[in-house]
């Protein structure tokens, strides 16, 4: 064992991973996060992939992240800044476009353009979605109780969960079970008309899961993504300046300031547990080192059966975690471009290129390129979502050139045959091929290519099955089902081992709020 | 104007306003029930589609009874028969895997494709027993709701969570689990042999237009085995007296307790004045007189067509206008001059259960995704039974019906295509070729074939967009959703009309379980007016 004691390992050095551990340092407990690959963040990560070029190279936008955490780790002084992203665009099929704007009105006079009834639709529906925010968040904010036990704390939570739906009135309860329990596609279908608008909204349904825009379920991830919007410390998607890894600076400094201390290159191989017990890790470099907490902010198929060995832990876990579904099902392509790519649909240089571009042409084409996913091919047309962070923070590639992020979906972990060098090539000619179809000069822009599956994310990242969220934000995997029914209060069966990831309620998204709930609860046992 | 008084007019004659009849002519009410089609019965109505040939395709899964329900009509021949009626899934050329209801045998029967799946069979029905017998419960009383005011009704809940929690943790989690889950999910925790998957899991899309990999389907599944038997994984035990059984037993029992029926009386409107309702009017402009009327009928139809809108709030007929009903199943009927030969089959009485020919789960995906863009499958879901194999008075002696069930068959058509007579024989041609499939010699023994499309099913039986369920059983239109929020305790804003149909709480396939509900609100809420 090395010489220094601490309190708290925090296994990870993911968003969620720091801001636990600066919340554990901010109690004054000794905390250490080990990281395995040379930076922090995870999955929220800037690397300079092609020289000159800076890539966000996973996650890329950001709004969840929960402004009590900014402001309770003071993260603005340690270097987060949010740059607006000003639009979203969906290029249409017709050669027209589709756009939303920064300014509300301005979006309602586009869009009445192609709709005057959901233009009109579209006031009322976005009061409703604040109002459904607003009943969510503090279930958001809880840690879940179980109803099916009969502690009084799982008692007391329940009644005030039950208080809390009473509250909502029976309007709003009930909108918010649709959201719960609808497809996206069926949930706008009841509010809007025009096709482009309900496939643009819908996708916000789809992205991180394994569902189509018309598959039940979807609706939920759509408010999950709303809350950003309509809660989030932004009110809009934004990009960090210097890419989503300077927003896992931020904390990391933020935790450091607060006396934590970070260790990358530290890849842990397991926990040790003495006597039902953690105490402390062994890295796979042979060191070992002690703490009377260990915090795995790695997804729960990693923290219950790699880090400890899951023979020790209950029969039920065990086949709950074996159950808990991953389902990678995005990937990501970063490209370096020589120049800006010209939509065809809105032709030059303009403000709609500091924007996302969403290519979501219509509900139909959505669900295909599920439909490709669902029987273990990637879409031939995937659904993507555009930025170029060159545009909004021109630090991120050489003067003149840009950096594209293309988020896209579907691109299954489980492939037929597998992922092969080939497989990924393909996928990424799928991806530009289809771009192209939009933006007719891409291909000749293109310097570098990077292709990442969710085989790819898996092996980079350690996330299981590539899934950006730890684990699908399925409703049989939310509250007090998340990530296992009985563990889902950041506990372990093994005393003194925690989990805080986002395989943890409320889970997904640069969100930081397992993180903290997890800090909160480990600091709420007495030691 | 009619001259009998009256208490209280019924509409619609299938199970539900047979028992909401009676249970209100029980408790002295007067009442008038009437069916806009030529008998009652609903949708167990039976179908005679070629000469002597006569078969209940809607009616292939007879429902469940309730026990109070059966005690209220002390009838014969509504018990089940003693043939078992198994699932049988094609489980390759010249293959079947036969599931008894008795989960040993089935277990036997699985075994022979794994071994592991044969081990968990009878804990895994078991477990379905068990869940839909929570539902069973939730069933049989008023959908609970958050809007809670006092005491009174915070009790309901209560008990209703006392009797949740008698399920036990484990199985406490399972039913929350469950419900959201996918049947495809369902069974891969479970199994590995795709025949048995398939043929489990197209329970869960059973009129509905998701594949197996939606969420929700795993409720669905649960729903259509409330009041089956232990050991079931499919419907629950045709009964003895046949398809037109229970509605025989109903419609006397409400004839004795002073209940008149009229059929082909078809209600074209409710009247209403200062929000109540007055009257009914009648296709061909006949008025009657009521204060107080039960609707049967779907809740769209109700209140879209039924009902002057000035009388109701725009927001709550923009709630009922999104009702999902998305009728997607089809039926061939065939007319044969022999049992069907299924070489492989073993026992043809087998037929006598569902026999499916879908034997995997991407299979029975793939049909559901043409359904999504409003295309009728190339390869459709078609599941096969003879009923004269039961009730052979259902044809002529030796002869016997082959009812195809077919999914899925989307009431809405790409670009507003109608189901003509073409589209119609396209799909018995499609379904035909599949059974000759597994019954090389089908084509010579077909003495007739009639094929049955969800706009055929809508105007033969009244069902909006041909959905028998009256409104999709979703998760978003269930319990205290169902139809819509507000409606699920059968009262409607219009004074003196409820709503008991299967589109009400606690939805299709339970015999009169909405009827009964809906005739108990009324009854509380309404005083004789004499």
């Amino acid at each position: 064992m090395s010489g220094r004691r601490y309190d708290a390992i925090v296994i990870g050095g993911g968003h969620n991973g720091l801001v636990t551990a600066a919340y554990l340092a901010r109690a004054g407990r000794r905390t250490l996060v080990l990281e395995k690959r040379p930076l922090v963040g995870g999955a929220a990560v800037t690397e300079e992939v092609f020289p000159g070029f800076r890539f966000t190279v996973f996650s890329y936008v950001v709004s969840l992240l929960r402004p009590e955490i900014i402001r309770d780790l003071d993260l603005p002084k340690h270097g987060l800044q949010i740059l607006p992203l000003e639009s979203t665009i969906t290029p249409l099929d017709n050669g027209d476009y589709l756009a939303a704007w920064s300014d509300p009105d301005e979006t309602r006079q586009e869009l009445r353009r192609h709709s005057p009834r959901d233009a009109d639709a579209s006031a009322i529906f976005g009061h409703l979605m604040h109002h459904m925010a607003m009943a969510v968040k503090p279930i958001l904010g809880m840690i879940p109780p179980d109803p099916t036990s009969l502690s009084p704390r799982d008692l007391a939570g329940l009644l005030r969960l039950g208080k809390h739906f009473h509250s909502l009135g029976p309007e709003r309860f009930h909108a918010l079970h649709k959201l719960m329990t609808m497809s996206s596609a069926d949930y706008l279908d009841e509010w809007f008309e025009f096709d482009p608008l309900k496939a643009t909204r819908s996708a916000s349904g789809i992205i991180g899961t394994f569902l189509g825009p018309r598959s039940p379920g979807s609706a939920y991830v759509l408010l999950h993504h709303y809350m950003g919007e309509i809660d989030g410390a932004f009110r809009a998607w934004g990009f960090q300046k210097g890419g989503t890894g300077a927003i896992s600076e931020s904390i990391a400094g933020a935790a450091r300031a607060l006396g934590a201390e970070i260790r990358t290159n530290a890849s842990v191989e397991r926990v040790i547990v003495k006597n039902g017990r953690a105490t402390g890790v062994a890295l796979s470099c042979g060191e070992e080192i002690a703490a009377s907490l260990v915090i795995s902010g790695l997804d729960p198929r990693l923290t219950f059966t790699r880090l400890v060995d899951p023979k020790t832990l209950p029969g039920d876990l065990v086949e709950g975690v074996r159950r808990y579904k991953f389902r990678g099902s995005s990937g990501k392509v970063n490209l370096a471009l020589s120049g800006l790519p010209d939509l065809s649909c809105l032709p030059g240089n303009g403000r709609h290129l500091r924007g996302a571009i969403s290519i979501s042409p219509s509900l139909a084409y959505l669900e295909r390129a599920y439909d490709d996913a669902k029987y273990g091919e990637f879409s031939r047309h995937p659904y993507m979502d555009v930025v170029l962070p060159s545009m909004i923070d021109p630090g991120m590639a050489p003067p003149g050139q840009h950096v594209m992020s293309i988020f896209v979906q579907y691109a299954p972990y489980h492939l037929n045959g597998g992922w092969s060098a080939a497989k990924r090539e393909a996928f990424g000619d799928a991806v530009v091929k289809t771009l192209a179809r939009y933006a007719p000069n891409l291909e000749s822009l293109i310097l570098h290519r990077q292709v990442l599956t969710p085989d790819d994310i898996e092996r980079m990242t350690g996330l299981s099955e590539g899934n950006i969220f730890q684990g699908e934000l399925a409703l049989q995997q939310l509250f007090f089902l998340r990530p296992v029914p009985q563990w889902a209060k950041y506990r372990t069966p093994i005393e003194g081992y925690w989990q805080c990831g986002s395989g943890t309620h409320p889970g997904g998204g640069i969100m930081g709020a397992s993180g903290r709930l997890a800090a909160r609860e480990i600091l709420g046992t007495p030691r | 104007m009619s001259q009998t008084p009256l208490d209280v007019i019924v509409v619609g004659a299938g199970a539900n306003g047979l028992v909401a009849a009676l249970k209100l002519a029980r408790a002295g009410r007067r009442v008038l029930l009437l069916d806009g089609t030529e008998s009652t019965g609903g949708q167990a109505q039976l179908l005679e589609f070629a000469p002597g040939f006569s078969a209940a395709p809607l009616g292939l899964d007879p429902g469940w009874l309730p026990s109070r329900i059966a005690a209220a009509l002390d009838a014969s021949g509504l018990e089940p028969v003693s043939t078992d009626t198994p699932l049988t899934v094609a489980a390759g050329p010249g293959e079947f895997l036969t599931l008894s209801r008795d989960a040993g045998q089935a277990a036997a029967a699985i075994a022979v494709h794994s071994k592991s799946d044969a081990a968990k069979w009878p804990s895994f029905t078991a477990q379905l027993h068990r869940l839909a017998g929570f539902l069973e419960v939730l069933y049989q009383r008023p959908a609970p709701d958050v809007d809670v005011s006092s005491l009174r009704d915070l009790l309901p809940l209560l008990e209703l969570g006392r009797k949740f929690r008698a399920l036990g943790r484990r199985d406490m989690i399972e039913f929350l689990r469950t419900l959201p889950l996918s049947a495809w999910e369902l069974l891969d925790d479970w199994f590995e042999c795709g025949p048995l998957k398939a043929g489990v899991a197209a329970g869960g899309v059973q009129d509905l237009r998701q594949g197996p990999r939606s969420g929700g389907t795993g409720f669905v599944l649960l729903h259509h085995l409330v009041g089956a038997p232990p050991g079931s994984v499919r419907g629950r035990v045709p009964r003895r007296g046949g398809p037109a059984a229970f509605t025989l037993a109903a419609e006397s029992a409400a004839r004795r307790q002073g209940v008149t029926i009229r059929t082909s009386a078809k209600v074209t409107q409710v009247r209403v004045k200062e929000g109540a309702v007055t009257g009914v009017v009648l296709a061909g402009g006949e008025e009657i007189a009521v204060e107080s009327v039960l609707s049967t009928t779907d809740p769209a139809r109700t209140f879209l067509e039924w009902i002057d809108p000035v009388w109701l709030d725009p927001e709550f007929v923009r709630a009922v206008g999104n009702i999902r009903h998305r009728g997607c199943t089809a039926f061939v009927l065939y007319a044969l001059d022999a049992l069907p030969d299924l070489p492989g089959l073993g026992s043809p009485v087998a037929l006598a259960g569902v026999v499916s020919l879908t034997g995997d789960l991407v299979a029975l995906e793939r049909a559901a995704d043409a359904a999504k863009y409003g295309a009728v499958p190339e390869r459709p879901h078609v599941e096969l039974t003879v009923p004269t194999l039961l009730w052979p008075s259902l044809a002529p002696p030796g002869r016997h019906v082959l009812v195809a069930r077919v999914h899925y068959a989307p009431y809405r058509l790409q670009e507003g295509a109608l189901w003509d007579a073409a589209r119609r024989d396209a799909l018995a041609e499609t379904v035909t070729a599949a059974i000759e499939a597994v019954a090389p010699a089908i084509r010579s023994r077909i003495v007739h074939r009639s094929a049955l499309s969800p706009q055929d099913l809508e105007q033969r039986f009244g069902l909006r967009e041909g959905a028998s369920s009256q409104g999709e059983l979703a998760l978003d239109q269930i319990l205290f959703m169902r139809p819509v929020a507000g409606l699920a305790r059968h009262a409607t804003p219009i004074e003196g009309l409820y709503v008991g149909g299967a589109g009400t709480h606690p939805g299709p396939g339970i015999l009169g379980g909405a009827g009964w509900l809906a005739a108990e609100r009324l009854l509380a809420q309404r005083r004789i007016a004499r």
